[in-house]
């Protein structure tokens, strides 16, 4: 009787909370809505901070929400004119002047001025972090007037207007300073919420569920015709496929490879699929004593099934790569040294090495689904040659450790632009500046690369540039300091009814949802 | 030893095994290689800004230091930042335990009612059909792997018969109700946000009855077990020689007894399933503290992982005490060991 009598108390205290706490759903609301597009992710999102955030996941939602200088122009890898009218450069390439349109509104309101441009690169480059990398010549930046704004380089950055254009470049409404804490510049509270001027504004985000994204009723471009986009977090890749199918979600972006040949048969469900500038290759730790010949680094790449790879991993949706520099971007070098399967050309060059029983290591993740199995595929092909390769998985973070102290052998990575400009690959790749994570992962050092990619880096002549970085890139494919694999096709299954997506390859992995419908 | 007094030594070790479990946690992560402050400032920065994030981040510091600020933080109910989220942890698990609880205490829910009914059925109707069956399903259960349970099981009622939703916790054009508890089943009933309840009562069918059918065959298999065992006894003989009507015996006399075993397995069983809503969390993406350990720890996020592990600890300390204090309850000869 007692139990029953503390049970009954129970219920009535919480139905005494009743009158104090609203409902947040009214029947009206949930069936009168427009549909919106509703895209399938596997991982929830970190920090959507432009200044802070790091990853194409978070960009997704803060490329959108935020207006830039300039936009990637479609699919091109050219920019075309946004939150800037036009721009003048000066004869010595060091000072740029932007002339700002005088029509855009955050998206509470107040207007976008010159100012807010400043602040936004100032506060970039004070927070220092992975962002404000793609801007390492930046010394400052000025408000002229109100529609004016000049940026000052230290030295000559050809990719400079190339930048502005990533997700870092995004302009960030000043009022967000007033929800600073600890001198942070608003970057805890910018993590979880939008303040730009973009189409769309962040309006919900349930963690580990969901994001929503909401029309800006103050954009001052053409109104998008989506009002709504849900973001949903799908972990399980099966479950993504059976929800695309079902038609509860628009898009998924986690479905393998070798499920998407069934989807095709589906006749509700398209697959977008296009060229990417997203590369995967193999690095060789040319410091290390059994990598440091040239001649045994040429073996291993002769000893690569390209083919193999391209048609058992990839099942046909990707390319073996011609050099660094990915084809769809310029500098590309069409007739440069590709390397091919060649077991008794590689044991003759291990032979003039003078090198036998080698014994290598190969490190990886599972970050990428794909590696074990392309691991497994050279380690058979190593041993073709009588190169004995040991596999070892270990975590994504440990992985990225050991790359950045060059403690391994043989890993492996993918490597996507985040500006368009062979600067992207042959910089970060080559200059033996960058060791380690920065981008030079096989150590590798040549003199003479080195002069030719600080060169290129230092002229804003694109044909002068494009005919060092070919120069620079015939030494390499002789040095084979890395395994060139595999250029990858960037294939997302979606509704039939979701209708223009343009896909740019230095925006992967994002929408330009202002111009898509469903 | 009265109650209270056992309640304060439990809470007592309590704190201990905490201790234990930072200490352990804390050096396993430390030990394992990778650098939290690479993970956060991306990988193309420079040495300097690398250092001045270590500094930021208290990574210079010599570990047990860093584990002494962590200790200190931990008194003042700061379980510091989450390195992936950036938020603090404390408000992640804040918002992520609520959702693994609600599944966990449905699929608990649905393990022991069904479980202790099929395992009567079978003690009681021993050797004839029904008990074949039900011990089929269990067998069933005990081996299926979750996995592809959840997958099989969204593949019917999901795709091919459309009865239920197949991921998440709502219907994402639904606002979540009125945040009280957490669980959206409660917070949903005491607000009268009657469209949120019967979503949020939707989503749990599936993730909850896959998580808790293996739970049911174990306990399912341990009453029938007992009852059987308790079913042989003197004292039941004794009763049935009295002329007691045999459903008063079984629910009266033998059940009770029955049940004492299978309150330590269902007192363990909430644990595993905390720990197995990792995997049903994952199939149905149900957005609880299993997806956002899996998460973490393929980011090195420590202090989340410090986090989640806290939490683990405690409901398994906590389950083990209410366990200890509902034996006396269920059997009066108890009263007073412990």
């Amino acid at each position: 009787m007692k139990r029953i009598l503390v049970l009954a108390l129970c219920v009535f205290t919480l139905f005494g909370l009743a009158g104090c706490a609203q409902s947040a759903n009214t029947p009206q609301t949930a069936s009168k809505q427009d549909q919106p597009l509703v895209i399938a992710t596997s991982a929830d999102l970190g920090s959507i901070d432009p200044a802070v955030a790091m990853d194409n996941a978070a960009w997704k939602i803060s490329y959108p929400a935020y207006d830039r200088l300039v936009n990637f122009k479609g699919s091109s890898t050219d920019v075309e004119p946004s939150l800037a009218k036009s721009w003048d450069i000066s004869a010595d390439g060091l000072t740029w002047t932007f002339h700002l349109r005088d029509d855009v509104k955050f998206a509470d309101g107040t207007p976008l001025d010159a100012a807010a441009v400043k602040f936004s690169f100032d506060r970039l480059l004070k927070i220092k972090k992975g962002p404000s990398d793609a801007f390492p010549s930046l010394e400052n930046v000025t408000a002229v007037d109100k529609n004016t704004v000049l940026f000052k380089l230290k030295t000559v950055f050809p990719p400079f207007l190339s930048t502005l254009a990533t997700n870092g470049g995004g302009i960030v409404n000043p009022a967000v300073m007033k929800h600073e804490k600890d001198a942070d510049m608003g970057q805890n509270w910018l993590a979880t919420t939008t303040a730009g001027s973009g189409a769309y504004v962040l309006a919900e985000w349930v963690p580990e569920q969901s994001l929503k994204l909401t029309a800006n009723p103050n954009y001052w471009g053409s109104k998008p015709k989506l009002s709504t986009i849900i973001i949903k977090i799908v972990k399980d890749p099966s479950a993504q496929r059976m929800a695309l199918e079902k038609g509860d979600v628009d898009v998924a972006e986690n479905i393998p490879v070798d499920q998407l040949k069934e989807l095709k048969k589906n006749p509700d469900l398209t697959i977008f699929e296009t060229p990417s500038l997203m590369v995967d290759y193999v690095y060789l730790n040319t410091q290390k004593a059994g990598l440091k010949n040239p001649k045994v680094r040429q073996a291993i790449s002769y000893a690569v099934d390209y083919q193999g790879i391209i048609d058992n991993v990839w099942q046909g949706n990707a390319t073996q790569m011609r050099g660094p520099i990915p084809n769809g971007l310029w500098g590309y070098q069409p007739d440069l040294l590709q390397y091919t399967r060649n077991v008794e050309k590689a044991k003759a060059l291990l032979q003039e090495a003078g090198v036998n029983n080698l014994t290598l290591n190969f490190m990886y993740s599972d970050r990428k689904p794909w590696w074990e199995q392309e691991a497994q595929i050279i380690q058979s092909n190593l041993a073709d040659i009588g190169i004995k390769v040991n596999l070892q998985k270990i975590a994504y973070a440990a992985q990225r450790e050991k790359i950045d102290k060059g403690d391994f052998d043989m890993t492996i990575g993918v490597w996507s632009p985040d500006y368009a400009d062979p600067y992207m690959f042959m910089n970060y790749w080559f200059d033996s500046k960058n060791f380690g994570l920065a981008g030079n992962r096989a150590f590798y050092k040549n003199a003479e690369v080195d002069k030719l990619v600080r060169k290129a880096a230092s002229i804003n002549n694109q044909t002068e540039r494009i005919e060092l970085y070919k120069q620079a890139q015939q030494l390499i494919m002789q040095d084979a300091p890395y395994v060139f694999l595999v250029q990858k096709k960037y294939q997302l299954p979606m509704r039939k009814s979701v209708q223009g997506f343009v896909f740019n390859p230095m925006l992967e992995d994002m929408y330009n949802f202002q111009a898509m419908s469903k | 030893m009265n109650t209270s007094k056992f309640v304060a030594k439990r809470l007592g070790q309590l704190v201990l095994v905490l201790l234990g479990v930072t200490l352990v946690t804390f050096l396993v992560s430390h030990v394992v290689p990778g650098d939290p402050a690479r993970m956060l400032i991306g990988q193309r920065a420079d040495e300097q800004t690398l250092a001045a994030m270590r500094h930021a981040m208290g990574l210079d510091k010599p570990v047990w230091i860093q584990y002494l600020n962590y200790l200190w933080g931990l008194i003042h109910g700061d379980l510091g930042t989450s390195i992936r989220t950036q938020r603090p942890v404390l408000n992640e698990l804040l918002s992520f335990f609520p959702a693994t609880v609600e599944l966990t205490l449905f699929a608990m829910g649905f393990a022991v009612s069904i479980g202790i009914l099929l395992g009567l059925l079978s003690a009681t109707f021993r050797d004839t059909l029904t008990d074949h069956a039900t011990r089929i399903l269990a067998i069933l259960g005990v081996s299926t792997p979750l996995f592809w349970l959840g997958l099989m099981a969204l593949l019917l009622f999901y795709k091919y018969l459309g009865w239920l939703p197949g991921s998440g916790r709502l219907d994402p054009l639904i606002n979540p109700p009125t945040h009280i508890t957490g669980l959206y089943v409660v917070d949903s009933l005491i607000s009268g946000d009657w469209i949120a309840l019967k979503s949020s009562i939707l989503h749990l069918i599936l993730p909850s009855l896959c998580l808790g059918y293996i739970q049911l065959a174990t306990i399912a298999r341990l009453v029938r077990a007992s009852m059987i065992e308790v079913l042989e006894l003197d004292y039941i003989k004794t009763a049935l020689a009295n002329g007691i009507p045999r459903s008063r015996i079984i629910y009266r006399h033998a059940l009770r007894n029955a049940l004492i075993p299978t309150v330590t397995i269902i007192g363990l069983t909430f644990g595993e399933l905390l720990g197995g809503a990792i995997l049903t969390e994952t199939i149905f993406a149900w957005p609880g503290m299993g997806k956002f350990v899996v998460d973490s720890i393929s980011f090195l996020d420590f202090p989340a992982i410090m986090g989640f592990t806290l939490v683990v600890a405690t409901v398994y300390v906590l389950i083990n005490m209410v366990v200890d204090l509902l034996y006396p309850i269920l059997d009066p000869q108890i009263k007073g060991v412990h």
